[in-house]
């Protein structure tokens, strides 16, 4: 074994990290520097999902286009067709007594 | 087939995921205060409270890769973000450059 104390060693390190410039950290103690050097996972996180253009959304950005939106016009003539065959959706309550809830407890 | 509206899961993932992105660097600081042994105990014991009190949508861990197109959670392949279906779906229809069913 060399005949090199201790003590010498760890000058010996200390200089080492001085001259190539890592942390000087003989007891190995947690500093939490990981934390501060990883890259932050959050902005790729954002794109994850591909963002969604809907009709509707291009019919408010840009009006001039006269975008239809098939789908919706359909819906639309079904409720109309459903109503006046009077299957629409129920009125809704002016009070307390009208309400369902109410009725159903009692 | 019209993409289909995100349901109540997708929008979920969506507010975890802008969650965490706005609370990172806070939630980095007091990891760092918290884990440095250097620093006094009652210090990063105050910093590992503050670490609790975050919403749960700041966690890292609140965030799943669900499928792109359907937003089903489970079966997601992460390469295309698509779960097991619509990646079937796809690769048949020739939507997924380099994808082709294998036959030996």
């Amino acid at each position: 074994m060399s005949g090199v104390s201790p003590l010498r060693l760890l000058q010996l390190k200390k200089l080492q990290c001085a001259v190539f410039q890592t942390a000087f950290n003989p007891k190995s103690i947690r500093t939490g520097a990981k934390y501060l050097r990883a890259r932050l996972r959050g902005p790729s996180m954002l794109n994850y999902y591909p963002e969604l253009i809907t009709i509707p959304m291009v019919q408010k950005e840009f009006p001039s286009f006269n975008v239809k939106d098939l789908q919706e016009e359909q819906r639309l003539e079904d409720v109309e067709d459903r109503k006046s065959r009077g299957k629409g959706t129920p009125r809704k309550a002016r009070n307390k007594d009208e309400s369902r809830r109410t009725k159903r407890r009692r | 087939m019209p993409k289909p509206f995100p349901n109540i899961r997708v929008m979920r993932d969506i507010k975890a995921r802008e969650g965490f992105a706005g609370a990172e660097i806070a939630r980095r600081a007091y990891l760092y205060v918290a884990r440095n042994q250097a620093l006094p105990a009652q210090v990063r014991y105050q910093a590992q409270l503050q670490l609790n009190t975050f919403d749960r949508y700041t966690r890292p861990t609140s965030v799943v890769n669900r499928c792109t197109e359907t937003g089903r959670g489970r079966g997601v392949i992460s390469e295309f973000g698509l779960c097991r279906y619509q990646f079937r779906l796809k690769a048949r229809a020739g939507e997924l450059p380099g994808v082709k069913k294998a036959s030996w």
